[in-house]
């Protein structure tokens, strides 16, 4: 088995941040050769950031790093790669243009007087896919390939780069469960031709699958290392946040109206030419929540940006109360009570540099009483406007006039639910509505998310975590490339396990 | 994304709010100081060209203020700076980069100089058809770039660069072969009538009516930024132009109209050089102005109720630029050189400034905390 | 002349030679502008960084009686020149458009206030016994059919720019520097955390564009004409990056935007003797940098909605 003495140790690991956040907090952390190491912990609890550090893209400001007992410091990832420490992050770091090959020889570019040995580069990333069963094809672009096979082109550019130390950073967060089966086979791949692997993630079960030992982090400290075998995942839950953890959502039972907006035979044919909606078929309820599940890829987002007005859709009819969805126009459609939580609140969700008064506004500015009819604003009813709705959902800031970029993601997130549903939406999409939140925000969302529900509010939530979908939903539809492939009436029978058949196109409901 | 619990949200409102009065002026300081910094170092090249390096830098330093006929130059030259400075705040506010304020400044003089030519009318009202008309030219030449960026997303740094020169060489065309006397030996058009000519303001000067018209789009131009539907939705378009269209603001016409109403201070600059200060056409009515309004509208930071002082103090420098080189002979290029030294210095220092805003917004302004 | 003496002389040898000339000094600083904005930094000081070399060649070449030395002594000033831009934005972090805009106005005043500095003129060095580089007479060329004329006896620096344009493209294509280029402009997180140094291969790629550029500038100086004008570049710098972006920010693109500027540029100098205004004529360039940016980009849309058009069942309602 393991070795006795440490292959890795952080010890007195210190890290704040110049926001005056403690990241890490005098972290002790060790890792022994050959093992598969689970660092688990919520949304902030410091994980990333200590592996961060252990791959040289941080600074610690204290505390020390000895390699099998030698201490030493890593300035930048060149010096972890040189200690033979690979990372494979969750936002992907692969060029777009750039084929396999290119992607992972990329800094190490195998050369003949002077040019790029293209030959040897497809050799490389052949034999390393057959050394450790990760079989690629060295010439596909990077675009053409999916989520899980971009993961495993990370995977081989750390090995490329003769990494002993893996440090997977939530690497099972896009992926299905079976693609997580695959990861799972590779990661033991991995540690029985003598890799060690650490990897970050907050789901436990994976920990019980996967890991040898253990490590839970709490509010920038370890909190204790176990081996897996000798702790449930209750007392692991219990261990993260510090009391019993229950996912249970409070959720009265379901009185689904009449049909809000429905969606038939929706094509749509993206600018490079995918075929990425291939006729969907769905229907939305009042007062229903309706899930939609899926790989991240197939087209969700796609489809809830075409509702919302942003893409316009190839072929196919939508209606919202019988009438015809304008496409392509987001101010008609919120006039029809859509109403839309995006996926990526940075980039679109928010204006960061405008004050939180201004982003509450965005969408109504322009009518009474803001605006009067020669376009003269009303700063007070602005001003007023915000605080009601900061108010009202408890938005955290000392004033509104606070650019909306001082905010951590949950308060943006509220400022974002305040906006979308003071509206009293007949519609409400809701897409990945508490990624990247902490257990507390996320709780808010759902309750929120409820509340829409019992007031009649047609909701479509797409997400990425299958439980929260299973606690949620009324209804659950199932995406996989590009069509709805199957719809759950009654959650009350269904596995996370079948779902996952479904999402991967193994499995197909007819009809 | 730094992890959560920002101390902003737990912070006092007043401190906060003090906190940004600091800041503020702060921001103005460092403005300055840059400035000063800059001029530092054109003194050091004076001190290596000139025989007499300290007048040389007097005449720079205190110039506009020795007569009134130099600080008439000093405010005629601010008003188109000023009015330059606008366009371009405007257009930036946007987050666009046109720079089709050169452009707009030729045709705008064009076509003031056209109408107060060939247009005869009565005084006081023949002055406000050719100011109109130069309006007008410097909207409709902004719609150009403007449409190309919103309905088919073309550069439109590209096209305005393009189209400047386009507007100059049509000036040159129309002053050198039809507005120009037949068989004058230089290129400059007749003086236009008395009816047509912007009333003096300072009398030994040729400060004109222009400046108070600057004056007055500086406070519209703040009014339709903050205090308007439109000017809201502008500024979102620029802090964020895809949550804009995702919140429904219809981006592409405001881009079209951002810098087309750029367009208009933009060509005024140009009717106040022609019917203000010339009072006729010549044929280098600007040297490279339209690019040092965009110093003007940096100095601003983009904020029109700023801009007139930006376009003092740029106005200032140059002008003493101008009489350094006429009283102590050392090169008006000299004076460029100094210039686009602020200009370097200036985007620095904007930077340094911004990022020091950033994180000092997100340390803590609560004791203990 | 009559227009059909106009039509003849557009079609002779001669003005088809002309045409290379004169996209060289536009294909020059536009191949720098090219790899500068691979790497993600565009380059808007080429202008400047052209002046400067211009300026440098003309006068080290007067002074020390070599082209040669002028030669050499402009690509330094070129390089020193980009360095100053490179280190402005990427150590102090300014604003890469506006330091670019600076620089060019820095070069413009101070090359004007050196020439006066040094001969008392303001407006052109033709004070100055400056030198040009040699032209090439290459007798294999001469003996190419139909083509020998306008491909012989032009400047060395006329087959260097073309020459340069497969040179570029194995550069970009086929060397580890152009993978790392493409890298740091496409997705510069990914580059660094291969290890690549961004930073480095964003200096290397404005100090390579300011080289380019530099021979742009040199060309004006000491081949086209043969002395220094007040801005004589005329805005090249800008329509070399305009190139870039018409030439769809490929060698082989950039190099064929580049001769449409010089036709464009040839035939507005051989109508002028139509006894049209020169204005006219002038602006032909710029206009057609802008309609074909708007066509372009108007095909670019085309092609989008037509693909959603041609789909069955389509279009949505």
């Amino acid at each position: 088995m393991a070795a006795e003495t440490p292959l890795v140790e952080m010890r007195g690991i210190t890290k704040i941040y110049p926001n005056g956040v403690v990241a890490n907090r005098e972290v002790d952390f060790e890792v022994r050769a050959g093992e598969v190491h689970a660092l688990v912990g919520e949304n902030g609890a410091g994980k990333t950031t200590l592996m961060k550090i252990l791959y040289g893209l941080e600074q610690p400001d204290g505390g020390q790093i000895r390699l099998r007992g030698q201490p030493i410091r890593l300035r930048s990832p060149n010096d972890a790669m040189r200690w033979g420490i690979g990372m494979v992050h969750q936002n992907f770091m692969l060029v777009p243009g750039f084929t396999v090959a290119e992607n992972v020889v990329l800094g190490r570019e195998p050369a003949r007087r002077g040019l790029l040995d293209r030959r040897e580069a497809a050799r490389i990333v052949q034999a390393l896919s057959a050394a450790y069963g990760l079989q690629l094809d060295p010439d596909t672009r990077i675009e053409e390939l999916s989520v899980g096979l971009r993961q495993r082109v990370e995977i081989l550019k750390a090995l490329y780069r003769g990494a002993e130390i893996l440090i997977l950073d939530e690497p099972t967060a896009l992926l299905a469960p079976q693609e997580v089966q695959e990861l799972f086979r590779a990661i033991r791949s991995l540690t029985a031709q003598g890799k060690t692997v650490i990897f970050i993630t907050h789901k436990l079960r994976e920990v019980r699958a996967v890991a040898d030992r253990v490590t839970v982090m709490r509010q920038g400290r370890t909190v204790g290392t176990f081996r897996v075998g000798e702790i449930s995942e209750e007392e692991l839950a219990a261990q993260m946040v510090g009391r019993s953890v229950l996912r249970v959502v409070e959720k009265p039972p379901p009185q689904a109206g009449p049909p809000v907006l429905t969606v038939r035979g929706l094509h749509y044919v993206d600018e490079v030419g995918r075929h990425v909606l291939r006729g969907v078929f769905l229907e939305m309820r009042a007062g229903e929540i309706l899930g939609i599940a899926g790989v991240e890829g197939n087209g969700q987002s796609e489809l809830v940006e075409i509702l919302a007005g942003l893409r316009i859709p190839t072929a196919g009819e939508i209606r919202v109360d019988g009438r015809p969805l304008p496409w392509g126009d987001p101010r008609r459609i919120r006039q029809m009570g859509v109403a839309h939580i995006p996926e990526d609140r940075l980039r679109n969700g928010a204006a960061l540099t405008a004050s939180i008064a201004e982003n509450l506004i965005a969408d109504r500015y322009f009518a009474p009483p803001f605006s009067r009819k020669i376009g003269w604003m009303d700063l007070k009813a602005v001003r007023q406007h915000a605080q009601r709705w900061m108010a009202a959902y408890d938005i955290r800031a000392p004033d509104p006039q606070t650019p909306a970029g001082a905010l951590s993601g949950g308060n943006l997130q509220r400022v974002i639910l305040a906006r979308e549903l003071s509206r009293r939406p007949r519609v409400l999409l809701a897409a990945q509505p508490t990624r990247g939140l902490d257990v507390g925000a996320t709780e808010a969302v759902h309750r929120f998310l409820i509340q829409q529900r019992q007031e009649g509010t047609a909701v479509l939530l797409i997400s990425a975590d299958l439980s929260e979908l299973l606690a949620l939903s009324d209804r659950l539809a199932v995406m996989h490339n590009g069509e709805i492939v199957a719809l759950f009436e009654d959650l009350r029978e269904v596995t996370e396990e079948e779902i996952g058949l479904y999402m991967l196109g193994l499995k197909r409901r007819e009809g | 994304m730094p992890p959560e619990a920002f101390p902003i949200e737990q912070a006092d409102r007043a401190a906060v709010q003090a906190a940004w009065g600091r800041q503020l002026l702060l921001d103005g300081l460092r403005t300055l100081g840059t400035v000063g910094a800059a001029l530092g170092v054109g003194f050091l090249i004076t001190l290596l060209v000139s025989p007499r390096p300290f007048s040389a830098y007097a005449a720079l330093l205190t110039g506009p203020l020795t007569s009134r006929n130099r600080f008439g130059n000093w405010l005629e030259d601010a008003t188109s700076l000023a009015l330059l400075g606008l366009a371009l705040a405007l257009v930036f506010q946007a987050r666009q980069f046109s720079l089709l304020a050169e452009g707009q400044l030729y045709l705008g003089a064009l076509v003031a100089g056209i109408l107060a030519l060939h247009l005869p009318l009565p005084s006081g009202i023949h002055a406000a058809v050719a100011l109109l008309g130069a309006a007008a030219v410097g909207f409709l030449y902004g719609l150009i770039p403007g449409a190309l960026k919103a309905y088919l997303n073309a550069s439109e740094l590209v096209s305005s660069l393009m189209l400047n020169v386009v507007a100059q060489r049509l000036y040159e065309l129309l002053l050198t072969y039809w507005l120009k006397p037949p068989g004058a030996g230089y290129t400059w058009s007749d003086f236009f009538p008395g009816s047509a000519i912007l009333a003096r303001l300072i009398p030994g000067t040729r400060v004109n009516v222009a400046l108070l018209i600057a004056l007055g789009l500086a406070l519209l131009t703040w009014l339709l930024l903050y205090r308007t539907s439109f000017g809201y939705a502008l500024r979102m378009v620029g802090a964020n132009p895809e949550f804009a269209r995702y919140a429904g603001i219809p981006t592409r016409r405001i881009v079209l109209f951002a810098m087309a109403l750029g367009g208009i201070p933009a060509a005024l600059a140009g009717a106040h050089l022609a019917l203000g200060i010339h009072q006729r056409l010549i044929l280098s009515i600007s040297t490279g102005l339209g690019f040092e309004g965009i110093v003007v509208a940096l100095l601003a930071r983009n904020n029109p109720a700023l801009v007139p002082f930006a376009a003092l103090l740029y106005s200032y420098l140059r002008v003493g630029g101008d009489i350094m080189e006429r009283t102590a002979a050392v090169g008006s290029d000299l004076v460029r050189m100094i210039q686009g030294i602020i200009i370097l210095f200036l985007t620095a220092e904007a930077l340094a400034a911004w990022a020091q805003r950033r994180l000092a917004s997100r340390r803590s302004t609560h004791v203990g905390a | 002349m009559s227009e059909l003496d106009v039509l003849q002389a557009i079609l002779s040898a001669a003005f088809l030679a002309g045409i290379l000339r004169v996209t060289t000094p536009i294909l020059l600083p536009a191949l720098g502008g090219l790899i500068s904005e691979l790497a993600g930094v565009i380059n808007i000081a080429l202008e400047g960084t052209m002046l400067v070399a211009a300026f440098t060649g003309v006068v080290v070449s007067a002074y020390t009686g070599s082209p040669w030395l002028g030669l050499l002594a402009a690509m330094l000033a070129s390089l020193l020149f980009a360095f100053l831009l490179a280190f402005f934005h990427l150590n102090l972090k300014t604003d890469l458009i506006l330091t670019g805009l600076a620089l060019n106005l820095l070069a413009s005043s101070g090359t004007i206030f050196l020439l006066f500095t040094l001969t008392g003129d303001k407006g052109s060095s033709s004070r100055l016994a400056s030198l040009t580089l040699p032209a090439l007479d290459v007798p294999a060329l001469a003996s190419v059919p139909v083509l020998g004329p306008i491909l012989n006896g032009h400047n060395l620096i006329v087959y260097l720019a073309f020459g340069l344009v497969p040179l570029v493209w194995i550069l970009i294509y086929r060397t580890p520097y152009g993978m790392h280029l493409r890298a740091a402009g496409a997705h510069p997180e990914a580059a660094a955390s291969a290890g690549l140094n961004v930073r480095r291969i964003r200096y290397s790629a404005l100090l390579l564009s300011g080289l380019l550029a530099g021979l742009g500038g040199v060309y004006m100086g000491m081949g086209y004409l043969q002395l220094f004008q007040r801005d004589m570049t005329a805005g090249r710098g800008f329509i070399a990056l305009a190139a870039v972006f018409m030439g769809r920010r490929h060698p082989v693109g950039t190099m064929l935007a580049a001769l449409l500027f010089g036709v464009a540029e040839a035939l507005a100098n051989q109508l002028g003797n139509l006894r049209i205004p020169p204005q006219w004529v002038q602006m032909i360039p710029y206009l057609a940098t802008v309609l074909a940016l708007a066509i372009y980009a108007g095909v670019q849309q085309r092609r989008t909605t037509q693909r959603a058009t041609r789909f069955p069942g389509g279009p949505a309602t």
